[in-house]
């Protein structure tokens, strides 16, 4: 115990008693390390390192740890990193088989997601670092990838301009890869790479937000699976924010200005700005939102990392990072139980032995396919059109009502021991009424 | 009252029974002159009124003066004549007064709706002539809707009346209903087929009475038409204006248009099966000899046109359980409408009937491909599809000409490629080879600017690319890639004969090539690359080099169009040049580029635009480094500023100047560099390149930027080499007195637009300055030799000119020296350096003190003024 808080020594006894604390997390493109702050007291806490990430290749998994792409190769392989929030050195080293660029979690922890810079996108199981699926995505790079609200798709973006929705229940589907349809949806409008993407609280009917070297940004429906809006703006977006409210969003722009963009924009062209970090500064980088106490965090090409107010449009604190130009920065929550009475965090105790590396290949396949959909009805509505964690919930359900043999067994275990308490019972009840009796002859004849 | 006559008349009678009276002839009496005129004259007759409602005065009338109210009470008169008139009435009122067709038209649809049931001939005649040249031109600005919902239930029962003719004209008004609100249609669509069913069916037209038959026909067709059944209208839909898009809306499904289809394909399947009978009734005509008449061909192009419709609905419909090509009906289908093809005719007949019997058949093989969409290839007769391969294969290839205008193969072509693509992927592989043959010739011979190109391009593209997504299954057949290849390698070239005048075609071109490049498709095939072709004929490469190259290309090729496109096309070709870039970057396209950013006429975004996405493809690691640096400076050392000099950006403000442009360009270069890693790094291996192109000493706005760029990347103190240092000092006093020689001083020196435009200047100077001192010593201490220099040459020559030439340039020198004295920073770096600036000003004293002869007055006194401002400048360096 005495341990852990002398490793992290800026929790104090008030920060005890706070349920949430938020930090920031960012990493650059050149070899450093993972900078993190307090956002509230903008205290400088834990550097990670060495970390030299690609855009959009940082991200913590769960509240577990934290995990990191990384640009340096060891040969034709990627690697990954893997921290666990109290010691700054890398504790798990994971080699896929090609350099990882974009990398994310779902909100549990408990899959991580890349992609390679073929194109290919790898998922992985946390807990047993297993490679579930690898499937081809795109013709170029991946260059961001983002998991809707009920984590049940999965939005990718490529260097050749397309951004793909997958379902992650019909990724496994065999048969439908068979039939050459993996993905939901397919959407080629942007001529350039995708830079970042945005997703709304709408779950697997979202809207989302692309930006892209094009200069523009598009919004996207879901539901619908079309372009909605084509946004203009003065130069190449590099990062993508979206208000909590939902109407606007915020584009940072190669010109070093972030942009207040509206979803539902009625021109071609954006016109309002935010602010710029100051007059020589650089491109912005990446953008991060923080809903609690709605703040807009951004990087830039010079290493500072600044923190706006969204509604009067002034900055309010700023991080200086380092030399490096800043490619994530990200806003971590950590949930301290307190009523634990040795104020252990949960993501303390789950940090403490980190998961085994990622592997690098496939399983071969178990025998027989796996068969999600019903395919030849496709024109039943159910399975066409509704894909969600809803769905999921409802064949969890199913499958614990059924029940399996191990809960009857158990059951039958139970029944058993429940008759032989009542035998038991039963006997106790005789030997009782026996003992009475002979007390009752034996006080009769004391009487007598 | 006299009356003379009575008398005499009395005298007669008496006369006759007696004795003749002679007269004497030739003469009368003269009229007493007493006597009285009798006659009555009167200038007119008139009578009291006869009718009651006749004060019509101002009221619209027709010519016969009855009134629309009069009119529709008499179309329903028991004589067909006055009915006829009537309807005649209304329409000559209708022409004179347009104005009460607008105001009555509810009430009058709903008196003349009662004639389209009308016995007579000539008054349904003339009812559906008012309705289409009056009636329904006057409404179509307005919701047809109301009146037409007004208008059908006569229809119908219009078209189950007893009467042949009768029924005939309900079709036929009903074709024009359509004609005029589309929608009726689906409003209506089950029983309007439902009644065109029974109409072609039961009462069997005899193949004899045509015209009959055509006018229901041509209606089904139309109607059938209007089917969602093009798949190219929902696309077009897309790529509409997207602002009216809802974002987050509850929206029906009925709302689209195949569901509001969905349950009239049995009714369809019918209507099928009926026109295939109606078809074979026309076996023998299209057999006969003498081919036929131009009736017949109407009808059964209608029929053929109809059934295609009605299976591409089904088609796209994509409901198997619903379909109306189920089993039978494809069977059928098969065997009687596609058992007869290909309809031939004989040899001996004219072009025009050759020409009718090639439309049939393109419509048959469309039906065709649309039916073997259905099932499977290796299900379809084999001698049919043959016969349809080789129709296809036939009209690709142009052979099938015999009595074709250009127009109609044309069409037909247009009709075809759609579904070559898909063809293609299915069939066996000697099809496979012909067709593509077959293809690569008819996109070789058709004309750059036309349709039938725009077309094939979007076949190329379905072929390299079927659904945007999975590259050609074949890929790997050397064939199909050598094909593909020798398309892709025409494409540059066909870009460049577009130019800039078919702005579709060309903007198809470069959607293609973006996404070959996106999909790695253009440079993953070593097929693609360069290969020793013959002279004339250029490579893809050189190909798209002289696209950007807007300056004249080699022999007599004329400049490339990209400069001269309209925006979005500049967008998508700068966006393919990305992906392009990714393993074909090569020095000549390179060469090109850096032209076409210099071409005058470039829309300053659009040379942003190339900076920003060579930067992007620099960063993404598909150009060299060198490469980059190259490009960077020659832009900044070559661009040419217009007008070079006089009038610097003071004056005109209005719009853009090319100085302005280049300080832009000049900003994001440097900022493109600074992105390229560390300043000091960057500066190392720039520094000689761009020394080098000082010394050449470019004009004064390239020499500011080239200034500016060495500053954006060195630091404090400075990294420049000795060498380098020695040019500038070589270079800085001639560039500071070209300043104050360029920007004209305003009256009031202390302006805040001309310090701001000399300051833009200047400021890589002082930048210099305060990073080395040794630099601002030598650059003052030249400064100095050129004031003696020139003190010695006033004083010792007497030529006018030579004499004006020193003068000035002192005077310039003084001017720069308190310009950077002004500047307050700058004023403590030069301070260092007083020992000059005293040495100046002891020049120009002692020369103006000696009083030399060559000078004028003008001239003494404007040196005088100069040494004024230089001794307070120098005295407060003291301080």
């Amino acid at each position: 115990q005495s341990e852990n808080s002398s490793l992290l020594p800026s929790f104090s006894e008030e920060d005890r008693e706070i349920d949430m604390e938020i930090s920031i997390i960012a990493s650059s493109f050149i070899d450093g390390e993972i900078g993190s702050w307090d956002l509230k007291t903008g205290k400088a806490l834990l550097k990670f390192k060495p970390c030299a990430s690609p855009a959009h290749g940082l991200t913590a998994v769960g509240d577990k740890f934290l995990a990191a792409s990384q640009l340096k190769a060891s040969g034709s392989s990627g690697s990954i990193f893997f921290w666990s929030w109290n010691k700054p050195q890398v504790e798990v080293r994971s080699f896929p088989k090609e350099p990882i660029l974009a990398l994310t979690a779902n909100s549990e922890g408990t899959y991580i997601v890349g992609g390679g810079k073929s194109g290919e996108i790898y998922l992985w199981e946390v807990a047993t670092g297993k490679l579930l699926k690898k499937w081809h995505g795109h013709f170029q790079s991946v260059t961001c990838l983002v998991f809707s609200g009920d984590d049940s798709l999965l939005v990718s973006g490529s260097g050749d301009g397309s951004v793909k929705v997958w379902s992650l229940i019909r990724l496994f589907d065999d048969l439908q890869r068979q039939k050459g349809s993996t993905h939901e949806h397919y959407f080629t409008e942007h001529t350039m790479s995708v830079t970042d993407i945005v997703i709304d609280y709408g779950g697997c009917n979202a809207l989302i937000v692309s930006a892209s070297e094009d200069r523009t940004c598009k919004v996207w429906s879901l539901a619908k699976g079309k372009l909605l809006r084509s946004i203009v703006f003065p130069s190449a977006i590099n990062a993508l924010a979206l208000d909590p409210c939902g109407s606007v969003f915020y584009a940072g722009g190669r010109d070093s200005k972030i942009y207040i963009g509206a979803m539902n924009a009625t021109s071609d062209h954006c016109t309002k700005v935010l602010g710029s970090i100051s007059e020589e500064s650089k491109a912005i980088t990446c953008l991060a939102y923080c809903a609690e106490g709605n703040l807009l965090l951004s990087g830039s090409e010079d290493g500072k990392i600044c923190v706006w107010d969204p509604k009067t449009r002034h900055p309010v604190r700023t991080f200086d990072h380092g030399k490096g130009p800043v490619s994530n920065i990200q806003v971590v929550r950590k949930t301290f139980v307190t009523n634990l009475n040795k104020t252990l965090s949960s993501w303390k105790r789950n940090g403490a032995s980190l998961p085994p590396p990622l592997e690098k290949f496939e399983k071969p396949e178990e025998d027989g396919i796996v068969i999600v959909d019903p395919p030849p009805f496709s024109d039943v509505p159910v399975y066409s059109s509704y894909l969600s964690a809803d769905l999921i919930d409802e064949q969890v359900r199913e499958l614990q009502q059924q029940g399996s043999a191990a809960t009857e067994i158990e059951m039958e275990r139970l029944k058993l021991e429940y008759k032989k308490s009542l035998q038991m019972n039963d006997q106790w009840q005789k030997n009782y009424e026996n003992l009475l009796q002979v007390v009752m002859e034996l006080q009769n004849g004391v009487t007598n | 009252m006299v009356r003379p006559k009575a008398p005499a008349k009395k005298q007669q009678k008496k006369a006759i029974d007696f004795k003749k009276i002679k007269r004497k002839l030739g003469r009368k009496l003269p009229p007493p002159k007493n006597a009285t005129n009798t006659e009555i004259k009167s200038k007119a007759i008139i009578l009291p009124e006869q009718s009651v409602g006749a004060e019509k005065s101002g009221i619209a009338t027709s010519k016969k003066g009855l009134t629309l109210k009069e009119l529709l009470q008499q179309t329903s008169h028991h004589n067909p004549k006055v009915r006829k008139d009537a309807l005649l009435g209304i329409k000559d009122l209708f022409k004179h007064y347009p104005a009460e067709m607008q105001s009555h038209k509810y009430a009058i649809i709903q008196k003349l709706r009662e004639r389209v049931t009308d016995d007579d001939k000539l008054v349904r005649d003339a009812f559906y002539k008012l309705f289409e040249a009056d009636v329904f031109p006057a409404c179509i600005e307005d919701n047809l809707g109301p009146m037409v919902s007004l208008l059908m239930p006569y229809i119908f029962s219009a078209m189950a009346d007893s009467s042949i003719d009768v029924r005939l004209m309900a079709f036929k008004f009903f074709h024009l209903v359509v004609k005029n609100y589309p929608p009726t249609f689906s409003l209506y669509a089950e029983k309007i087929l439902e009644n065109y069913t029974d109409i072609i069916q039961k009462n069997h037209f005899y193949v004899q009475d045509k015209s009959k038959l055509k006018v229901a026909l041509s209606g089904l067709e139309h109607c059938l038409s209007l089917l969602p059944c093009d798949e190219s209208d929902t696309e077009s839909q897309k790529k509409g204006h997207l602002q009216n898009e809802t974002l987050l809306a509850y929206e029906q499904d009925v709302a689209e248009e195949s569901v509001r289809f969905a349950h009239v394909s049995g009714k369809l399947k019918e209507i099928v099966g009926v026109l295939i009978n109606c078809f074979q009734d026309f076996i023998p005509l299209i057999r006969a000899r003498g081919g036929l008449d131009e009736a017949s061909f109407d009808c059964i192009n209608h029929i053929l046109c109809g059934v295609r419709y009605a299976i591409k609905f089904s088609n796209r419909m994509h409901i198997p359980r619903q379909a109306i090509l189920d089993q039978e009906t494809a069977s059928m289908l098969l065997k009687k409408l596609l058992g007869s093809f290909p309809l031939n005719p004989e040899n001996n007949l004219s072009g025009k009937v050759a020409e009718w019997y090639f439309i049939l058949n393109s419509v048959l093989t469309e039906i065709f491909l649309e039916v073997s969409k259905w099932s499977q290839w290796s299900h379809l007769p084999t001698d049919l599809s043959n016969r349809c391969l080789e129709f296809i294969e036939r009209t690709l290839l142009g052979k099938i000409t015999r009595g074709n205008s250009k127009s109609t193969h044309e069409k037909t072509l247009l009709a075809l490629l759609p579904s070559v693509p898909k063809l293609i992927l299915r069939v066996d592989h000697d099809w496979r080879d012909n067709l593509l043959q077959a293809f690569t010739t008819a996109f070789n011979d058709c004309k750059p600017d036309s349709e039938l190109k725009l077309a094939c391009i979007s076949t190329i593209r379905d072929l390299i690319i079927p659904n945007g997504d999975i590259l050609y299954s074949s890929a790997s057949d050397p064939t199909v890639v050598d094909y593909q290849s020798a398309w892709v390698k025409k494409l540059p070239s066909l870009l460049n004969q577009l130019g800039d005048k078919h702005p579709l075609s060309t903007q198809a071109i470069l959607q293609l090539f973006l996404d070959l490049g996106r999909f790695g498709c253009l440079n993953a095939s070593p097929t693609f690359e360069e290969e020793p072709t013959s002279e004339e004929e250029p490579t893809f490469e050189e190909g798209i080099g002289y696209f950007f190259n807007p300056y004249q290309g080699k022999g007599n090729v004329s400049g490339g169009s990209f400069a001269s496109l309209p925006e979005e096309a500049q967008e998508l070709a700068l966006c393919f040049l990305f992906y392009f870039t990714i393993d074909s970057f090569s020095a000549p396209l390179l060469e090109s580029i850096v032209s076409c950013c210099l071409y005058p006429q470039l829309e300053p975004a659009v040379l942003y635009r190339i900076v920003e996405i060579l930067h992007t493809a620099y960063r993404a690691g598909y150009i060299q480094i060198t490469d980059h640096f190259s490009f960077l400076v020659t832009l900044v050392a070559r661009f040419k500023v217009v007008p070079e000099k006089g009038q610097l950006a003071m004056e005109c403000n209005e719009h853009e100047t090319s100085r302005d442009t280049f300080k832009a360009l000049t900003n994001r270069v440097c900022s493109c560099l600074s992105e390229m890693g560390d300043g000091p790094l960057v500066l190392q291996i720039l520094e000689k390149i761009l020394l080098e192109q000082i010394i050449l000493k470019p004009a004064l706005d390239n020499g500011c930027a080239i200034l500016r760029m060495i500053c954006a990347l060195d630091s404090k103190p400075t990294r420049l080499s000795e060498k380098s240092i020695a040019t500038l000092c070589e270079f800085l006093p001639g560039y500071l007195i070209d300043i104050v020689k360029s920007i004209p001083e305003d009256k009031e020196k202390s302006s805040y637009l001309y310090m701001q435009t000399c300051l833009y200047y200047l400021v890589p100077c002082y930048f210099l300055f305060d990073r080395s001192s040794k630099l601002t010593e030598e650059v003052l201490k030249r400064m100095q030799s050129i004031v003696s220099e020139n003190t010695k040459a006033l004083e010792s020559v007497q030529d006018r000119e030579s004499g004006r030439n020193s003068l000035n340039l002192i005077q310039h020198t003084v001017s720069v020296v308190l310009l950077m004295h002004n500047d307050v920073k700058l004023r403590k770096i030069i301070s260092s350096s007083k020992a000059e600036i005293d040495l100046i000003l002891q020049n120009v004293v002692s020369f103006q003190s000696s009083g030399s002869t060559s000078l004028t007055v003008e001239a003494k006194h404007s040196m005088r003024i100069a040494g004024e401002r230089l001794k307070i400048a120098s005295n407060s360096l003291l301080a």
